[in-house]
């Protein structure tokens, strides 16, 4: 499943399939400034330095321009991972609100990664399991 | 009296199915009518045919209708747009599905307006025979009516002479630079009525959606809203806190579309000669919530 890895400081979060960004990111424990959390107001943007998302919804034309869906613009609370991405926050910081959620978090991705490795291991694809 | 209230919210969102569970089983509004892409939903104590419009495509304002209480206050109001500098536009009846003759405008702030006197009578639920006191099977916030607006403009002044001049509206509250009498005014909270605001205008970007309200009776319902808001997974933006502006007690949330909701009960009554409060940005965060006193960011920078 796809992580979300926070740049610069190299945080690397787990994320459920089909779920968004700032639900990820929300889910481990996470906080940034964020408004409506249903793709509106725009406050959620991040720039995305790697990888694929797509958004869950469409997004009104004031919300995200033309160049925005080319230019690596994210915005968090509507994009949902197709691969590994990682974000830049613009400005500021993530907060880590809740440790405990963090902690769970963590504990999932270094379990989705033993799998990959031991599916490495067994010369196997998750497709072909 | 020209301008009687706040006729109807039209706002456009970006998936109609989830905007309509949101307005109908969430906030308790009647639907009146489908056509097309657009919604029309009335509240239980308004009696007009509708008071709030979904337009799918997008996020945000596509305009106001303001009710007038006799035909000729169309003319008057057209006339005095057009004195303050505004292109006055005919729109004739049913251009809105159930709504009259009447004009319409571009504010100074880039926000559509429209002024009609006739509507389509539907009634209140309780009717008008003997009333009970509310229907007996609300639906989820169950609100009773539309109450008043929050819109952005880049000159709030010019928004408020505009208000005055050609609605004749007053201003309740001002937040200004300073007390002089040459302060820039920063935000106004304007009506016509004993209603505290129908309309605020916050200084930002021009034609831009704050938040659009609805009424509740007090603080216990505003109460129960918020704890409906959370069972149905609605994004509470603020609250339930106080203003210290205007008195109210509110709760700010978003509709699936991130169009900025809120639910608001008492403040005073209002009266053209009720001296008004002034409040200056040092306490701005006591004005907007009482409780808190202090403002976020994304309260004045999230819009749609
Ligand atoms: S939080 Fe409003 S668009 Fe994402």
């Amino acid at each position: 499943m796809p992580t979300v890895t926070i740049h610069p400081t190299g945080e690397v979060i787990y994320l459920e399939p089909g779920e968004t960004v700032l639900s990820g990111l929300y889910k481990a424990g996470f906080a940034y400034t964020v408004g409506c959390r249903r793709g509106g107001c725009a406050i959620c943007k991040v720039d995305c330095r790697s990888g694929q998302f797509r958004y869950d919804h469409p997004v009104a034309d004031t919300v995200l321009t033309e160049d925005e869906h080319l230019d690596g613009t994210c915005l968090t609370c509507r994009a949902v991972p197709d691969t590994d991405i990682t974000i830049e926050l613009r400005g500021e910081n993530v907060r880590l609100v809740n440790t405990f959620l963090h902690m769970i978090n963590d504990k999932a991705r270094q379990r989705a990664e033993a799998n990959a490795a031991a599916r490495l291991m067994a010369g196997t694809t998750p497709k072909e399991q | 009296m020209a301008v009687m209230r706040l006729g109807y919210a039209h706002v456009r969102v970006t998936d109609l199915a989830e905007a309509k569970d949101h307005y109908a089983n969430t906030m308790g509004l009647y639907e009146t009518l489908s056509e097309g892409n657009k919604v029309y939903y009335k509240a239980w104590d308004e009696w007009d045919h509708h008071s709030v419009v979904l337009e799918e495509g997008g996020v945000g304002l596509v305009k106001y209708g303001w009710k007038v209480q006799y035909s000729s206050d169309i003319d008057e109001i057209e006339k005095k747009a057009q004195t303050f500098g505004v292109t006055v536009e005919r729109m004739s009846k049913g251009e809105n599905p159930e709504i009259g003759d009447g004009i319409r405008f571009t504010t100074p702030s880039d926000h559509v307006f429209e002024i009609y006197h006739e509507a389509t009578l539907i009634g209140t639920e309780v009717g008008t025979h003997n009333p009970d006191a509310f229907p007996r099977h609300l639906v989820g916030v169950g609100v009773p009516a539309l109450d008043h607006s929050l819109i952005t403009a880049e000159d709030p002044g010019m928004m408020d002479r505009f208000l005055s001049d050609v609605f004749g509206f007053y201003a309740t509250e001002r937040v200004q630079t300073s007390l002089d009498d040459d302060a820039d005014i920063i935000a106004t909270w304007m009506t016509n009525s004993i209603q505290i605001h129908q309309l605020a205008v916050l200084a930002g970007p021009q034609g831009k959606l704050h938040h659009f309200a609805f009424r509740l009776a007090d603080w216990t319902e505003v109460g129960r809203a918020a704890d409906l808001f959370s069972m149905d997974d609605v994004p509470i933006d603020i609250g339930p806190t106080r203003h210290g502006i205007t008195r109210g007690q509110t709760v700010y949330f978003f509709d699936p579309s991130g169009n900025r909701n809120e639910v608001f009960s008492g403040g005073y009554l209002a009266y053209p000669d009720r001296p008004m409060h002034v409040w200056t940005p040092d306490a701005l965060g006591k004005g907007v919530f009482y409780h808190a006193r202090e403002l976020n960011d994304a309260f004045t920078s999230v819009l749609t």
